[in-house]
């Protein structure tokens, strides 16, 4: 992993939300460094509030910081189609919209004009995500997986250099939960592209992570930990335990 | 798609209601419960009938009801299509801007309680008497409660849909295209149904209140029936209004609310 270029640099990320203007507000995040590399698979752990969230936004160019993020070397601020954000939120795909427009539509904006080519990287991704045959639903027919599904899809399908999942699976119950934490591992390992996922489940960081961070207040990196595990790695994979314990006990404290 | 399941019983009630309604209507008409004006109160069914095919047959010196109708549904559709267009630039812009939104805000609450009718003397110093002046009614029967459902539909708006769409590159004139009319299109039909029935309202009003020689409306065609005492051709008329209001809420609206809000489970 360590020879691979760089996607991602973050340098003194520093965030304060500066609700009042004379009041001089905590910062959230206070000067925090992280790289990435390309095709890595980073898992974010973390108790409430410490700052995720927020970290992830910045990235996503939604929010304004003070510090510099770099993007395939070049430093971003604003939205781009090259960081795709999926949200926890089972609503996030658009309900004017079938499934397969949903697909299509960012790849329309991108200039994409060819029906049939529309049509082929749609059909492409839902079949990638399972959902093959829900193409002219509309989202309000499918459930909240299918809906998460279709969130992952929409992003792989714009090829972006970043994906940035914030506890996408979070609502999901515990069957769907694990269907779309092994789906999710299985496209990760095909598509050219980088992930950052949030989660509050330490199963699910080890499961998925190639990497994983535990982070405490202020956006400090409490853990910073290679996934040396083989896989595919279970509950019942040796050194599963320790590194649960590990994370748990980081998070705890 | 499910199939809506037809109240049998209901539709029966309601044929026999209005059979009873127009036999009551026949009986009484007949039987000259009101002396001298029975015949113009209650003008027989036959009468109105007639009367119904008069109207598009011969009309009211010279011109036919058609002509009426389509004079009016002109000047309703140029003053629905300025009022709308002016409710979405407007709406769109207080998105953009913040001190434009609260200065719009208060315009449209204060000028939403003022009925159109009243403007009207002010209207006719502006425009003089002219076709204008309906327009200028119809944009203002529908421009307030249009926007007034735009706005809160704008704001309505989950920040989830404006963030998925600036990070698919949308912002300015697209995203507002892009999402936010499609994410406040309950709030848009709602607007729509509003100002549509003052805008209809309106234009009758004002009609008969001032009828346009040159540009003659129903509004004017129903006072002209009403000073030669055609009351059968007033009633007549009564019934192409309904058969309009029908025609566009069924027609018209209805479908468009089918075809979005509905089809995407996004009713309010
Ligand atoms: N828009 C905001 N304005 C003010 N404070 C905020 C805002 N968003 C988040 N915060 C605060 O920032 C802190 C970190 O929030 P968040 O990044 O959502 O944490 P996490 O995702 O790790 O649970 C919290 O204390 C939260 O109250
Ligand atoms: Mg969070």
């Amino acid at each position: 992993m360590e020879n691979r270029e760089i996607i991602l640099e973050i340098n003194h990320l520093t965030k304060v939300f500066q609700d009042e203007p004379d009041v001089n507000a905590e910062p959230i995040l206070e000067d925090l460094n992280l790289q990435l590399h390309r095709k890595e698979f980073l898992s974010i752990l973390g108790p409430s509030g410490c700052g995720k969230t927020t970290m992830l936004r910045c990235i996503a160019g939604f929010e304004s910081y003070e510090g510099e993020i770099l993007v395939g070397g070049v430093s971003t601020t604003k939205p781009g189609t090259d960081r795709i954000m999926v949200f926890q939120d089972f609503n996030q795909i658009f309900p004017w919209q079938t499934v397969e427009k949903n697909i299509q539509y960012p790849l329309k904006l991108q200039g994409i004009k060819d029906k049939d080519q529309l049509k082929a990287i749609s059909d492409e991704y839902l079949k990638k995500v399972n959902l093959d045959g829900t193409q002219k639903k509309y989202p309000h027919q499918l459930s909240g997986g299918m809906k998460q599904r279709v969130a992952i899809a929409k992003a792989l399908a714009q090829k972006p250099k970043i994906i940035l999942m914030d506890e996408p699976f979070a609502a999901l119950d515990a069957m769907t939960r694990n269907k779309l934490q092994a789906e999710l591992l299985n496209i990760s390992r095909q598509e050219d592209c980088t992930f950052i996922f949030i989660t509050h489940n330490i199963q699910e960081a080890i499961v998925l992570g190639d990497r994983i961070i535990v982070m405490s207040k202020k956006g400090k990196i409490k853990i910073d930990k290679q996934n040396t595990l083989a896989r595919p790695i279970t509950p019942a994979s040796p050194g599963y335990g320790d590194m649960w314990t590990l994370f748990h006990d980081a998070i705890e404290e | 798609m499910k199939k809506q399941k037809v109240d049998v019983s209901g539709l029966i009630v309601k044929i026999i209601f209005v059979i009873a309604v127009l036999i009551l209507w026949e009986v009484v008409a007949r039987a000259n419960l009101f002396g001298s004006r029975s015949r113009l109160i209650f003008p027989t069914i036959g009468d109105v009938l007639q009367a119904f095919v008069n109207n598009f047959k011969t009309g009211y010196a010279g011109s036919s009801f058609w002509v009426y109708i389509m004079n009016s549904m002109k000047l309703l559709v140029l003053g629905l299509f300025i009022g709308i267009v002016l409710a979405f630039l407007f709406s769109g812009l207080s998105i953009v801007s913040k001190t434009f939104h609260s200065i719009y805000n208060l315009v449209v609450s204060v000028f939403d309680l003022l009925p159109g009718v009243a403007l009207l003397p002010v209207v006719i110093v502006i425009c003089g008497v002219t076709p204008g002046v309906i327009v200028f009614l119809v944009v203002h029967a529908v421009i307030w409660p249009m926007s007034r459902s735009v706005l809160d539909g704008f704001l309505a708006v989950p920040k989830i849909y404006v963030e998925s769409g600036l990070n698919m590159g949308l912002s300015g004139f697209s995203l507002l295209t892009g999402v936010y009319i499609p994410a406040a299109t309950s709030y848009i039909v709602s607007g729509l149904k509003v100002g549509w029935a003052r805008a209809w309202r309106g234009l009758l009003s004002a009609e008969m209140i001032f009828g346009l020689a040159n540009c003659p409306g129903i509004g004017l065609y129903i006072n002209q029936m009403r000073t030669n005492m055609k009351n059968a051709e007033m009633y007549a008329t009564l019934i192409v209004i309904i058969i309009i209001g029908v025609v566009v809420q069924y027609g018209i609206l209805a479908p468009i609310e089918k075809c979005t809000v509905k089809r995407w489970g996004m009713s309010k």
